[in-house]
């Protein structure tokens, strides 16, 4: 009863979200561009990683540095099983003879990168998942740099720190589309699950919490799986649409980018995630196109590059000051105006 | 005999880097993922800015005296700079929020010198003196090693007479442990966080000087993997324990020389994952460090 | 001419009011002990005054200087010392580093060593236990000799007002005597103006001064502590008979 009357009250938020998601992909259907197309792939792509990551971090409130890594297993994923095994053979010629054999659809690959990640999760995650607080952001960091030691230097399986080439690139927006969505709908449903409720009551009570019983590592370690296999898919996609993949695709640089569209959007609230997304990929591609150089007059005004990522950082760095509960707080967009408009935590500034 | 040379001139990097953030971390709780890039700062200030393969070498042609002190300066200064701006106003914010914070903050800083550097490597000489071997026992040892390894020791007897014997650093070690029971005792918040920042910054510009003369490289990432290990090295420490973190930045430089000497030829290239690895389990068995610091427990 | 003065100041953490505009002076050399049942908001009163929890609303005076808002380190450098409930030693440091931590404010550089130096031999006087310990780290002290510490540790800034949180708390009866006891001597030698927050009125009795209580973070009754200690007002104010 209470299960059905939850999914009601919450369903539309998704909804909501992903019509928000068709929207951006009518748009870029409409205009037929081929750059606003790539960029509007990029945003779902982004939409899939950082609602993996919200996954974890926004049920359970530990902040985790190193989602990155399962995007990266998921992306090598794709890798060794959608390249030709020609070339597969001199790139990473210490492949197992049934994986270089393999050549599997792009949709297949996601799955298994999911499948993948989703696995190393639960092994880290049964590890990590005891700790809490600083030691465990930490320790995810700390797993993070390991995966990225493994990947720039296991050079028969991974090619080392150079490009993998060849992985067939899929230009459709609608692939990543349909995965974003999925993504959003996954993250929902375990936020209004058993285990989502408890986590996110043990996240603002955590003794109350172990007190009535839940095993909070343990639930902490599902969403940790959960998110794991978004992140997984999400890398794999991400391989497919630009055709390469190397270790530092996967680390520092995107875990920042993330990491900050969550921040800024709201770390507690799945809306937030997305929205956080769709506004800074705005201000990413407003500052692109300012780096590469605007006419003005006779002359072209162009940023130095880097100024993006500073922007980005100097926008993050101001909402945790002012806002440190992100745009959308705890609250998410339910079509509902009084809950909408619900204002977020206090500061704590 | 070059293993343990090894060891502890890698230790040393190790354990000033630990120190400068487990300095942070006591007074307010911030775990600065921004030091690295602090590093990273200090060896661009030496040089002018270009987009060259070729450094410029600029302010580090002083001779050795201006050398250091500039460079630590900057390190100090950068530091300083970073807590009026931005770390003064998460005074009240939680762990988390300042995490992230500094996170951004790292990235500010190194995209800045991107954005005047490039992310190109340059080839550096700082100190070049250095670079002879000198006898040991037997050994050659690079001599740099000698002298990271002193400097290091050095920095640990000066740094632990400050604190066990001037009132500043007694103010430093009060405010650590109960940051508001000290300034109910009138001891200056902003004093002590300060003097905090600039030690641990002075101490990043020391690892800047010891890291680019030892690599002759000067590249934006260079205080990452310090940075990492010197994070581990205070979780291991205990958090905010500076003595911890220091044997802990040692014990880290040992396991990973030993590690490049004992492993198979073929495992070598994964030593670090081996000693993340090592750390994972580590805070499994021991979540507050192998050395938790008394009274300092996390504030949740 | 009043040390301590408090208008209409209330306290508030989050929705929570812990006190609710609260007024009272305070003279110099005067005793007040402020009782009262537990989450009466005795405790959030202090930390407003020292500085720790801003008020919300209200004034607070202190030795001439509107300190409503300021610092915590601003206000004790002007004479206000606090000894917080649980005590709050830095157990890492040695009993003679927690003695010296407050008495950085008023000296130079220069002039410290020999004015700590004469504060720390007044303290040793008082407490000739902390001086035999004096190279132990506090947190291996005794619940009372902590006690001890920490209140000797408030006296090493030279204050003009001690405000001690719950001096009492997990002490045994004898040793609380002895702290009392330690307590009544200075505030003869130095004049000093005590404020001692303590859950019950029998500890107010015996010493005499001034007492007052609270209840839901209000004043609900100021006066001389040995009659009020007595009066049927008192306990029906302690345990809320007859009142709303």
């Amino acid at each position: 009863m209470a299960r059905a009357s939850i999914l009601r009250r919450t369903i539309a938020t998704p909804l909501i979200l992903s019509a928000l998601l068709l929207g951006f992909a009518l748009i870029a259907w409409a205009s037929g561009s081929r750059p606003f197309n790539q960029t509007v792939i990029d945003i779902f792509l982004q939409v899939i990683l950082v609602v993996g990551l919200y996954t974890f971090i926004g049920n359970s409130g530990v902040i985790s540095f190193g989602h990155i890594a399962f995007a990266c297993l998921g992306g090598y994923v794709a890798a060794w099983t959608t390249i030709k095994p020609m070339m597969k053979g001199i790139a990473m010629p210490g492949l197992p003879d049934w994986l270089m054999q393999m050549e599997i659809p792009y949709w297949a690959a996601a799955l298994a990168g999911g499948a993948f990640a989703a696995f190393w999760a639960l092994v880290f995650g049964a590890v990590l998942m005891r700790l809490s607080g600083i030691a465990a952001s930490i320790a995810t960091f700390a797993m993070l740099a390991m995966v990225n030691a493994i990947y720039s230097n296991w050079s028969s399986v991974t090619a080392a720190t150079s490009s993998v080439v060849g992985i067939p690139i899929v230009r459709s927006i609608w692939p990543y589309l349909i995965a974003a969505i999925l993504a959003v709908f996954v993250a929902w449903a375990f936020s209004v699950s058993r285990f989502g409720l408890a986590l996110r009551a043990a996240r603002e009570e955590p003794t109350a919490a172990a007190a009535s019983g839940v095993n909070i590592p343990r639930v902490r370690l599902i969403a940790f799986v959960i998110s794991g296999a978004i992140m997984g898919a999400g890398g794999a996609l991400y391989a497919h649409s630009i055709g390469i993949v190397t270790p530092d695709t996967f680390y520092l640089g995107l875990t920042f980018t993330t990491l900050s569209m969550l921040v800024v959007g709201g770390m507690g609230s799945l809306s937030g995630a997305v929205l956080g997304v769709l506004i800074l990929s705005s201000l990413i591609q407003v500052l692109r196109w300012l780096e590469a150089g605007v006419q003005v007059g006779t002359g072209t005004f162009a940023l130095p590059g880097g100024v993006q990522e500073i922007a980005l950082g100097a926008v993050m760095i101001l909402i945790l000051m002012f806002r440190p509960a992100g745009i959308m707080g705890n609250s998410e967009l339910t079509g509902r105006r009084a809950r909408a408009e619900k204002p977020g935590e206090p500061g704590h500034a | 005999m070059q293993v343990v040379f090894d060891a502890l001139s890698l230790g040393s990097l190790y354990a000033l880097g630990a120190l400068g953030i487990a300095l942070i971390f006591g007074v307010m709780r911030l775990v600065n993922f921004a030091h690295g890039d602090v590093i990273a700062f200090c060896v661009f200030a030496l040089l002018w800015p270009s987009v060259d393969a070729v450094a410029i070498v600029f302010a580090g042609n002083l001779p050795w005296f201006l050398l250091i002190p500039f460079t630590l300066a900057v390190g100090a200064g950068l530091s300083v700079l970073s807590e009026a701006l931005v770390f003064r106003r998460f005074r009240r914010a939680n762990p988390a929020t300042m995490m992230i914070a500094s996170f951004a903050l790292g990235f500010v800083i190194r995209y800045f010198l991107l954005m005047l550097f490039s992310s190109r490597p340059k080839s550096i000489s700082l100190l070049p003196g250095l670079s002879q071997p000198v006898e040991i026992l037997g050994a050659r040892i690079p001599l740099l090693q000698v002298i990271t390894i002193l400097v290091t020791l050095a920095v640990l007897v000066g740094l632990t007479a400050f604190l066990r014997r001037t009132r500043f650093g007694l103010e430093m070690r009060a405010a650590a442990e109960n940051f508001t029971m000290a300034r109910m005792l009138g001891v200056r918040a902003n004093r002590v966080i300060m003097g905090a920042f600039a030690l641990s910054g002075a101490l990043a510009g020391a690892i800047a000087l010891i890291l680019g003369s030892q690599t002759g490289t000067a590249n934006i990432m260079m205080g990452a993997s310090v940075m990492l290990m010197a994070f581990i090295a205070t979780v291991i420490g205990g958090m905010g324990s500076l003595a911890g973190a220091v044997i802990a930045g040692f014990a880290l430089g040992a396991v990973a020389t030993v590690m490049q000497v004992v492993l198979p030829p073929d495992a070598r290239a994964f030593r670090d994952a081996f000693v993340y690895g090592a750390v994972i389990l580590v805070l499994i068995f021991r979540p507050q460090g192998l050395l938790a610091a008394r009274g300092t427990k996390e504030r949740v | 001419m009043s040390l301590l003065a408090l208008s209409n100041v209330s306290v508030r953490y989050g929705r929570l009011t812990a006190v609710r505009g609260v007024s009272f002076t305070l003279a110099e050399g005067e005793v007040l002990f402020v009782t009262g049942p537990n989450g009466a908001g005795k405790s959030s009163l202090l930390r407003a005054i020292a500085g720790v929890t801003p008020p919300a609303g209200g004034r607070i005076d202190f030795a001439d200087h509107d300190i409503t808002g300021r610092a915590p380190e601003d206000i004790a450098r002007l004479g206000f010392s606090m000894v917080p409930e649980g005590r709050e030693v830095f157990g890492s440091l040695t009993i003679e580093e927690n003695l010296l931590v407050g008495t950085g404010m008023h000296a130079s550089t220069r002039g410290w060593r020999a004015r700590a130096a004469s504060e720390l031999e007044a303290v040793y006087a008082t407490f000739p236990v902390l001086k035999e310990r004096r190279h132990s780290q506090a947190g291996l002290l005794s619940g009372g000799q902590q006690q001890m510490l920490v209140i000797g540790r408030a006296l090493m800034t030279t204050p003009r007002l001690v405000a001690i949180d719950e001096p009492s708390l997990g002490l045994a009866p004898n040793v609380t005597d002895q702290v009392y006891e330690r307590l009544i001597a200075l505030r003869a030698e130095r004049r000093l103006t005590l404020l001692i927050v303590e859950q019950s009125s029998t500890r107010a009795m015996m010493v005499g001064g001034r007492m007052m209580l609270m209840r839901g973070g209000e004043i609900v009754l100021d006066g001389d502590a040995r009659a009020l200690g007595q009066s049927e007002a008192m306990h029906a104010a302690y345990f809320g008979y007859g009142e709303h």
